[in-house]
């Protein structure tokens, strides 16, 4: 993605510096590519739904229902805490995803995705809002579906009820789903 | 300062005033009868002196009897051997006489006849008794110089309100401009940029998104291609661009901030057009009459072929733009001519991906004009006109804005007596917006910026009217009255807006000008684009108190000089750039916070607001922005543009501008632009220097016929540093560093017969490459300017005409 650089080149008409090679084709996506991409799916739902309810919200218990972009609906509830000073959330949190659906399209083949996620899935750890805060999560659910597409050009993708255990340190998402082994830098 | 300057402003008039005051008023009685001036019937080109050499002009102060022939043609100044020969070949001449109730009378006129530098053949051998004075590098003689008509009737007055005025054929000698007079405007005196190459302006102190554009009185959304690149519009179809920095004439409102008008063409009736081609775009334009000349059709327009260039550059990013222009007319009678003028741009930004082309930019715009127009005698024009147009632009994540316009409007011109002229309009326009928001959810703060662009229908009507009096030979006075109606998403607001200009002559070549006037406008966008206007009325109008006062001298020869003192009270702006209080990037020494744990991260932060600053209040749950992407997660960043959008501040701006301009198409032309000001903004019981007041920016071009059809002009642009955020490690300092860049253009011209030429043309912008300070970046070891660039546009082109 170079925005910025079709920006400057069009303010100064100057074709250099902002070259690159023919887009090379897709590398084919197998099962341990899409299924990274479907973690990564509902990883970023989460953060969604996390988002849209709780962020700004009073420390404390929470429990707040919000529509998904796409359709269906997501609840939260649970407990969150904050140091505002070090910049870290903690959480222990559940997300019920009732058809939860929500898509996203981007330049890297890997990180596009269509997906309808239903679920109960708990999450507990430290989210870090700052640097200099270390992201530290656990998520777990006994049974997600996941129903939709992964990839560019997209790749169907159903999982009626899947085991998800997954971890987040830093910006790496890595566990299982459906008790394969999966992982993807956020 | 209003009081003072509105003081200073009354004690110059009366003075002036009384300095021409006559010693017999004007006798009451009933009205002056109307006169009509004498017309010229007879071919106004004059040859061009052999021997001469360069570009002259000549005003003729030429009789005009009751037949119509010229009695007498007497140059004011002794310039030869241009005088003699403009006055002999106006001696030959034939009028239309002047005409007092429709009765032929005798008439004194000024005329003005410009000589321009024939341009000498390639083809020599085609014209045999050429080549001596070809050879020794002198002029060859002219027969008759081509379009445009070299002959003016003095007395055409610029309206006190404009502060300059720019023909197509100046326009195209301005280094650095690409020969685009909307992109000319950046020259002129008032005009305060926001950075180096970017044509979106601050206007004595009022914002981007307080300028109003309009083309042939059309207001258009936009004048540039994806906001940075070439005018929309061909600069073949503007006869000039006019630039009305405040206390604008009553036919324009709406906008609080300054008024850009391009003015068209008139059609002719003979087959004409242009062309250029250039590295990154091609244009056209050609006009042809019909009907024996009682009809005529224009086309023109301008493609970019840059997204073949970034395919093979930068495969993954795509870019697009091109824009029309339609004209046609049709005289149904002597009096009346009906015409439809459409025309319209499209840009667009992309990112390709395996499988689609992402929009990450995308605006267009339409406009279809109906007009018919009507003479009444030789007293007064009338115009009806109905507009409909379409106004859309796209973001990212398939979020889109789209107005669908529709707009009627009177406009009547009419001279009531030799010394007043009336013109008054109405026009209605219908905003239908829908906005689409896509299908990813919003952070808070964008949220917040969301809720000010609502599907709604807007509806505005205004009418005015001002009236052109010379109260005496030395004293016009223009006196208006604006009123507008807004309606917006169940808001509704009015604005009364008088006007006022005087043009008080001192002498011939000396006149006072002033200009005060009160406009408003809705709430607006950072900066123009097309279907991006808030919605609800949300804070009410801004308003803005505009007032000047400048002396014009003219030096003869081609050159004037301007002084202009003004003052500018805004009121409600909605100026998200302005309200933004410049901050550092980074951390100074000394600032990082040490009560908090900090990660090894191996390098410093790169978030200001982390310098001891909590990441959100505390007591709450902050935003989860793991991995980034956004997905809902809100910034600080975020929240300070949507407070800066949501607040309104109160603003001040005052200073003095200079204009010295030498016709740019005489053999030695240029000028010199020098604005000294100031801009404040109040907001939250706090006075600030406006985020990007500049105290002194300075224009001065020079454009010179080297002989032989090579024209060559350079234009150095300097302008004061923009201030500069609280820096610890200088605390002296206000303002960021000054910039000044040099532009440079070259032209060899061919003239290939009377009426086809063709000219290749080099130009540079920003060819002494510099950088442009932006801001201020720390880190624990110091702090220093942000530069970006250098911005710089070389341009190679092939320019041609017929």
């Amino acid at each position: 993605m170079k925005p910025g650089c079709a920006l400057l080149m069009l303010s100064t008409w100057l074709v250099i510096g902002c070259g690159g090679p023919d887009p090379e084709p897709s590398p084919p996506c197998e099962r341990k590519c899409q299924d990274a991409t479907a973690l990564r799916a509902l990883r970023e739902i989460m953060k969604l739904v996390f988002n849209l309810t709780l962020q700004g919200n009073a420390v404390g218990p929470q429990d707040e229902t919000t529509p998904c972009p796409m359709g269906g609906s997501a609840r939260v509830f649970g407990q969150a805490t904050s140091n505002a000073v070090q910049g870290a959330i903690e959480v222990d949190l559940t997300y019920e995803l009732t058809e939860c659906a929500y898509l996203q399209r981007d330049d890297e083949p890997p990180e596009n995705y269509n997906m309808t996620i239903a679920g109960t899935v708990l999450q507990q750890g430290t989210i870090a809002v700052q640097p200099s805060a270390t992201m530290a999560l656990n998520m777990s659910s006994e049974a997600v579906s996941f129903v939709g597409t992964v990839y560019d050009p997209p790749i169907g993708f159903e999982e009626p009820a899947c085991a998800v255990r997954m971890g987040q340190s830093g910006n790496q998402l890595s566990g299982t789903i459906c008790d394969r082994e999966a992982g993807t830098d956020l | 300062m209003p009081a003072s300057l509105a003081l200073l402003v009354a004690a110059l008039l009366f003075l002036a005033w009384e300095a021409r005051a006559q010693p017999a008023a004007t006798p009451a009685g009933p009205p002056a009868p109307a006169i009509v001036p004498p017309k010229l019937l007879s071919d106004p080109n004059v040859a061009y002196p052999e021997g001469a050499t360069g570009d002259a002009t000549v005003i003729l102060v030429v009789v005009v009897s009751a037949r119509g022939s010229v009695e007498s043609a007497t140059p004011e100044q002794e310039n030869e051997p241009f005088s003699s020969r403009a006055a002999a070949a106006a001696l030959g001449w034939r009028f239309e006489p002047a005409r007092r109730d429709d009765k032929p009378i005798a008439a004194k006129i000024r005329l003005e006849v410009r000589f321009r530098a024939p341009v000498v053949t390639e083809q020599a051998p085609a014209q045999p008794e050429a080549p001596a004075a070809a050879r020794a590098g002198a002029p060859v003689p002219a027969s008759k110089p081509p379009a445009p008509l070299e002959i003016l009737v003095v007395g055409e007055r610029a309206e006190p309100s404009r502060s300059a005025t720019l023909s197509r054929a100046e326009v195209r000698q301005i280094p650095g401009t690409f020969g685009d007079p909307f992109r000319a405007i950046e020259t002129l005196p008032g005009v305060t940029p926001i950075v180096s190459g970017l044509p979106f302006f601050f206007i004595r102190g009022a914002p981007p998104g307080n300028a109003g554009y309009f083309l042939d009185g059309i207001r258009v959304p936009l004048l540039f291609h994806v906001g940075v690149g070439p005018s929309v519009v061909h600069p073949g179809l503007m006869a000039r661009v006019d630039l009305y920095p405040g206390g604008y004439p009553a036919r324009y409102g709406r906008f609080a901030g300054g008024i850009i008008a391009g003015e068209t063409v008139e059609p002719e009736d003979e087959l004409h057009g242009e062309y250029n081609l250039r590295l990154f775009d091609a244009g056209a334009l050609a006009e042809a009459p019909f009907a024996d000349g009682r009809g005529t059709v224009l086309a023109g327009g301008r493609y970019s072929y840059t997204a073949l260039l970034l395919t093979l550059l930068s495969p993954d990013t795509t870019l697009e733009y091109w824009d029309y222009q339609l004209r046609a007319t049709y005289d149904v009678g002597a009096d009346d001519r009906l015409g439809v003028f459409a025309f319209g741009s499209y840009d667009f930004l992309g990112q390709r991906t395996q499988t689609e082309t992402l929009t990450l930019f995308a605006t267009e715009f339409h406009r279809v004009d109906l007009r018919y127009d009507h003479h009444v005698g030789e007293r007064g024009k009338i115009r009806t006109a109905v507009m409909l147009g379409l106004d859309r632009s796209a973001l990212q994540q398939d979020r889109s804005v789209r107005n669908r316009i529709a707009g009627l409007r009177n406009e009547i011109e009419y001279r009531l007596s030799r010394d007043a002229l009336v013109r008054a309009g109405t026009d209605l326009e219908l905003d239908t917006y829908d906005v689409v928001l896509g299908t990813d959810a919003l952070s808070p703060s964008a949220a917040r910026v969301a809720e000010f662009f609502p599907s709604r229908t807007d509806l505005a009507f205004g009418a005015r009217a001002d009236m052109v009096v010379n109260v005496d030979p030395a004293l016009e006075i223009t006196p208006g009255l604006r009123i507008d109606f807004y309606s917006s998403d169940g808001a509704a607001a009015a604005a009364v807006e008088p006007r006022l200009g005087t043009r008080t002559t001192l002498s011939e070549r000396v006149a006072l000008l002033s200009a005060l006037g009160i406009a408003h406008q809705p709430p607006s966008f950072v900066v123009p684009v097309p279907g991006l206007q808030p919605g609800g009325l949300a804070g009410g109008l801004q308003r803005a108190i505009q007032e000047s006062m400048g002396v014009e001298v003219d030096l003869g020869d081609a050159t004037t000089v301007t002084g202009t003192v003004f003052h500018n009270a805004f009121f409600d702006m909605s100026d998200p750039l302005g309200a933004v209080v410049p901050q550092i990037n980074g951390c100074p020494p000394g600032a990082f916070p040490t009560d908090t744990i900090g990660g090894d991260r191996g390098t410093q932060p790169d978030n200001p607001t982390l310098c001891g600053v909590p990441r959100f209040p505390p007591g709450t749950i902050g935003p989860d922005r793991s991995g980034g992407g956004g997905q809902g997660a809100d910034s600080r960043g975020g929240e300070r543009a949507a407070n800066a959008f949501e607040v309104r501040t109160l603003g001040e701006a005052y200073g003095l501008e200079l204009f010295l301009k030498r016709r740019l198409t005489s053999k030695l032309g240029g000028f010199v632009s020098y604005t000294l000001s100031r801009s404040l903004r109040s907001f939250q019981n706090r006075k600030y220097v406006a985020t990007f007041d500049r105290t002194h920016v300075a224009n001065a071009a020079i454009a010179y016929n080297l002989g032989r059809n090579w024209r060559a002009g350079t234009r150095a642009v300097f302008y004061t540093g923009l201030p500069k955020a609280p820096d610890p490690t200088d605390p002296s300092a206000t303002r960021l560093p000054p910039f000044f860049r040099l532009d440079l253009r070259l032209e060899k011209r061919w003239q290939l017969s009377k009426k086809v030429w063709i000219s290749a043309v080099a130009e540079w912008m920003n060819a002494t490459l510099a950088k442009e300070a932006v801001s201020t970046t720390c880190t624990l070891a110091g702090c220093e300017a942000q530069t970006i660039g250098p911005v710089t546009i070389p341009s190679l082109g092939l320019e041609g005409g017929f």
